[in-house]
């Protein structure tokens, strides 16, 4: 124990140094360029396009993060364990499960949130509002999400597939019609804008 | 009561019984379609509020002890560890001096409970402690640390063993004697000679087992003292009814100091809204947060959401007296149901409603076991559509018509044909139509009912699987009782109107029913009105706890609207203001205000429409003169005051349901199903709705109850169960995984239709429609599972192993 407490450690590769001289000279030989290493716990993230470096705590759930630390009010828990689909966020392009997945874990991820979604002018969010697909509207972020991710995967999807791509969102207020219809409007309107360009 | 009594007091009672005489010329918002949600963006985008996101400086996180056991009494508790846990800020535990015997703690009316009680009385009861922690985690943890000495009773689960005569007791404090709470009765005519007089007698017996709301937002709830006066953030459907309560504690705080915000709601199907107690977890929370100084948030887990359930949970007998034509002349229907929040309504009350059966008994027993409450989740009338499409249905099965034939012979009501029930509608000032052909005509060629229709296990499908299909049919949904108040003000500068009244959203869009309504009434432009939930404004609407919003609340905001558009044209004809410097004349000189009119935000001349003033020129610009006015440093052209715009409205009612109005809406419904005879699995592979709404306010909002409501009715038809071990007495399932509801694939095609016979008791001869389809869809499968196959199942919901016993297979 007191033997280790007068190591150096490489902040970079983690080798251990006896003397501060050695890790220093280490250091500046093997990691010189580096970005400098984040401190135990600190991660980095792009939330809807912006940075964010963030210290946190090893039990907390990507979910706490973004909606209690961060604010963003959208990932919603609802089931509170991996069966409802209302806290879905997109991590580097797949929608997952904001209330199964520990924020540490997420360092150097991209992550999209339907305000994100919104703010982007995604056409998803109008054909959403146009189709009444929100009653409560609980559930309605980690449909959005959800949504749209499959719409990044697969630009033109029939019905079927977005049944099966919404079979894992619980809407409680049963809003499920609506669904298909908004989102093939917004990849009608996605596919214009892209054939537009 | 006699029924001509009771009609008579109706019409006495009643100052808007007759039928909308007022009702507009000309439909302009009211009615269309694609009206643009006001709601849409905000909760499309994640950014709408709920109380669950609501986060405060400094803010405390409150957990409860729940019991272990169904049936216990706290005997000891030890909180040492607990109380000297690194964060926990506040534990308060039953002994607590600060916490009252009982207070008013909401639900269904004013009650004197025990914010935190000693004795649960089901397994997963809030009971005891609650600890309030910087964190959830931390809370959650002191409760682990917490060690207590439990004496346990012993419990019942079953409401037939329960009435038992050697049944122990399930809550002895209230009731000594035995288990059996209240026996209610509802009943006409003579049943022996109803049962005498019939062709055929049958008997049979169904169960609705516990299933429960699962609103997507948990209970949970925010208080913050600031300084002596409190502030709620409320996860609740009835803000008036939390007021009233929160000023009785604490030996009375004045109402005018208590500040209230209802914000959007994970919505709660009545549900936690309406149990007695829903505001003990605010009652500590309140008391926490005097003594640390603190907000402080209570949130309940997932598992403490299923808490409580639907009434309908129990048994039901049925005795049916009929002849060979399809016309019932007995029904009895006893209930045995399982703690029951409030009185609610037995399985009888649909025949009385609908039918002119003459000779009606149904008994409803409210028995106690140690489950969580029951109360109204969409809605209280479970146990009738239940009653009532099993002994409709059942009727036309044994007599192998079609149920559409032995609806048609048996509508009417209160034991009267259709005859009598037309000379009510005129009475009520309604020209009479018939509801339910109206429906019917839409319906069946909607379902294509005449060729899809078939006898028992006769439609064999291609896929191997047999096909059934099932009609359904009751009343207008009929919460048309309540009360709210609306205000309404025409803003300066823009002349828009802003509808104020407290929030309290459940997600069928009625906020924008009111811009609509408003919008016809004064002649504005749709987008010239915005509600404004004003989050403590003391208006408050009637709550969507019942289909209300349009019945009781479109009244006020058609009153208020009126009242609103009468000072609009009065300020235009009046002297626009009379000042130091003199009287301003009229905008409209020599003119009487029913000369004028307004369209699209402009008032103008009705002979001569070129003399307009938009709204937004009436009421002026504000400057730097207060809100009112400019200074008149730029000469008498100027408006030199025009004075604020301001209507308030009211309606309050009684509603059908208390036995004075008759219903003259109906609604009808059709299932198809697909069983697999193999594995026992049904699906619900078509279903189509038919709602006569009396006038439609907006098509879209009733669209969606139609359709999520066959959702949610479906989901408890095929598997909405909480289980409970017999043993322990233990709930099993109080989570998502275990407990289903229904995903976009658990239902088929929804076609959904609406009738307007303007019948209904709300403006415009509206009535409600939340309610009605999640009730009547999921008694409706198991006629539909016995024209697939042949064979009744009673039991709900019916899962696959249910059908496999049924069919001998298991
Ligand atoms: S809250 Fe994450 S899946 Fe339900
Ligand atoms: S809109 Fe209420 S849960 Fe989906």
């Amino acid at each position: 124990m007191k033997e280790q407490l007068h190591k150096y450690l490489c902040p970079y590769c983690s080798t251990k140094f006896e003397a501060f001289e050695d890790l220093k000279d280490h250091a500046l030989a093997a990691h010189t360029g580096e970005p400098t290493p984040l401190p135990e716990g600190m991660i980095r993230l792009t939330l809807n396009g912006d940075e964010y470096q963030i210290q946190v705590q090893p039990e907390w759930t990507l979910n706490y993060l973004i909606h209690d630390k961060l604010g963003l009010t959208s990932p919603k828990m609802f089931c509170d364990r991996g069966a409802c689909g209302s806290c879905t966020v997109i991590m580097n392009g797949r929608p997952i499960l904001s209330c199964m997945t520990l924020a540490i874990e997420c360092d150097g991820n991209t992550i999209e949130t339907a305000e994100g979604i919104a703010d982007s002018g995604h056409p998803l969010v109008e054909t959403y509002v146009k189709h009444h697909c929100m009653q409560c509207g609980y559930c309605t972020p980690g449909f959005i999400t959800t949504a749209k991710a499959l719409l990044d995967k697969n630009p033109n999807p029939n019905e079927e597939e977005i049944r099966e791509a919404l079979g894992g969102n619980l809407c409680r207020c049963g809003t499920y019609p609506q669904h298909p219809k908004a989102i093939m409007e917004a990849a009608e309107l996605l596919g214009e804008s892209e054939g537009g360009k | 009561m006699s029924v001509q009594e009771e009609y008579d007091r109706m019409i006495e009672m009643e100052d808007n019984i007759e039928f909308d005489k007022y009702t507009l010329k000309d439909f302009d918002q009211i009615g269309k379609k694609d009206v643009r949600r006001l709601d849409g963006t905000e909760k499309a985008s994640g950014r709408a509020e709920y109380t669950m996101d609501v986060q405060l400086p400094g803010m405390l996180y409150l957990k409860f002890m729940t019991s272990p056991y169904p049936h216990a009494e706290i005997k000891s508790m030890d909180t040492s560890r607990a109380e000297t846990l690194p964060g926990v800020r506040g534990i308060l535990r039953y002994d607590d001096p600060d916490l009252p015997e009982v207070a008013d703690l909401g639900g269904h009316g004013p009650t004197a409970m025990a914010p935190l009680p000693k004795v649960a009385h089901f397994e997963g009861e809030p009971v005891g402690l609650a600890v309030a922690a910087d964190t959830e985690d931390i809370a959650d943890e002191a409760l682990r640390l917490v060690k207590v000495e439990w004496e346990e009773r012993p419990f019942l689960l079953d409401v037939e063993e329960a009435l038992k005569s050697d049944a122990p007791l399930a809550h002895p404090e209230d009731f000594p004697e035995n288990n059996l709470e209240v026996e209610h009765l509802e009943a006409h005519g003579d049943m022996e000679k109803g049962f005498e007089e019939a062709d055929r007698v049958l008997e049979f017996k169904a169960t609705r087992r516990l299933h429960t709301y699962v609103s997507p937002e948990r209970p949970c709830g925010v208080v913050r003292w600031n300084g002596d006066y409190p502030e709620f953030w409320l996860k609740h459907q009835r803000p008036h009814e939390n007021k009233r309560a929160i000023s009785s504690w604490f030996e009375h705080i004045p109402m005018n100091q208590i500040e209230m915000h209802m914000l959007y709601q994970g919505a709660t199907f009545g549900g936690w809204t309406q149990f007695y107690w829903n505001q003990g977890p605010m009652y500590c929370a309140s008391v926490l947060a005097k003594r640390t100084g603190h907000s402080v948030k209570y949130i309940f887990d997932r598992r403490g959401d299923f808490y409580g359930g639907s009434m309908d949970e129990g048994n039901y007998y049925f005795k049916v007296g009929f002849n060979n034509d399809g016309r019932i002349l007995a029904v009895e229907a006893k209930g045995h149901f399982s703690n029951p929040q409030w009185e609610g309504f037995g399985p009888g009350n649909h025949f009385e409603d609908n039918t002119r059966i003459p000779n009606l008994h149904a008994p409803r027993k409210v028995i106690k076991v140690n489950k969580g409450p029951n109360t109204a989740v969409r809605c209280e009338q479970l146990p009738n559509t239940m009653s009532f499409t099993l002994v409709m249905d059942r009727v036309a099965a044994e007599l192998g018509m079609d149920p559409i034939d032995v609806a048609i012979i048996n509508d009417g009501a209160k034991g009267h044909d259709m005859d009598w029930l037309n000379e009510r509608k005129v009475e009520a000032g309604f020209t009479p139509r018939d509801s339910l052909k109206e429906c019917l005509e839409k319906g069946k060629t909607a379902i294509d009912w005449d060729n899809k229709w078939h006898p028992p296990g006769a439609n064999k499908l291609s896929n191997g699987k047999m096909h059934g299909v099932t009609f359904s049919w009751t009343h207008e949904w009929d919460d048309s009782c309540g009360s709210g108040e609306i205000a309404m003000r025409v803003e300066r500068n823009d002349g828009t109107v802003s509808i104020l009244g407290m929030r309290c959203d459940n997600g069928v869009n009625a906020e924008t029913g009111y811009c609509q309504i408003a919008a016809d009434e004064l002649g504005m432009r749709l987008e010239d009105i915005f509600y404004r939930p004003h989050t403590d404004t003391g208006f408050f609407p009637m709550c969507p706890d019942s289909s209300t919003n349009t019945g009781v609340n479109g009244w006020a905001v058609r009153h208020c609207a009126r009242l609103l558009k009468a000072k609009i044209l009065e300020a235009a004809t009046s002297p626009r203001a009379v000042t130091q410097r003199g009287i301003y004349p009229p905008h409209f000189p020599d003119i009487k205000p029913e000369d004028l009119d307004i369209k699209d935000s402009v008032i103008f001349v009705k002979t001569d429409p070129a003399q307009k003033l938009s709204v937004a020129e009436l009421v002026g610009p504000s400057a730097e003169a207060g809100p009112l006015s400019f200074h008149e440093l730029y000469g008498a052209e100027r408006h030199p005051f025009s004075a604020p715009l301001f209507a308030h409205a009211y309606q309050a009612q009684i509603g059908c349901y208390k036995g004075f109005r008759p219903k003259f809406c109906r609604q009808v419904h059709f299932m198809e199903v697909e069983v697999d005879t193999e594995t026992g699995e049904i699906e619900v592979s078509n279903v189509v709705n038919v709602n006569d709404v009396g006038k439609v306010i907006n098509p879209d909002s009733c669209a969606g109850q139609q359709y999520g409501g066959t959702y949610m009715g479906a989901g408890r038809a095929l598997f909405e169960e909480v289980v409970h071990d017999p043993v322990t007495g233990v709930m099993l399932n109080g989570n998502l995984l275990d407990y289903k509801i229904a995903t976009i694939e658990d239902c088929g095609p929804i076609d959904t239709h609406l009738v307007e016979t303007q019948q209904g008791y709300g403006p415009y001869g509206a009535t409600g429609i939340g309610e009605d389809i999640a009730t009547v869809i999921p008694a409706m499968l198991a006629p539909a599972v016995y024209n697939a196959i042949g064979v009744w199942i009673y039991e709900f919901p019916i899962t696959p192993d249910r059908v496999l016993k049924a069919l001998g297979k298991i």
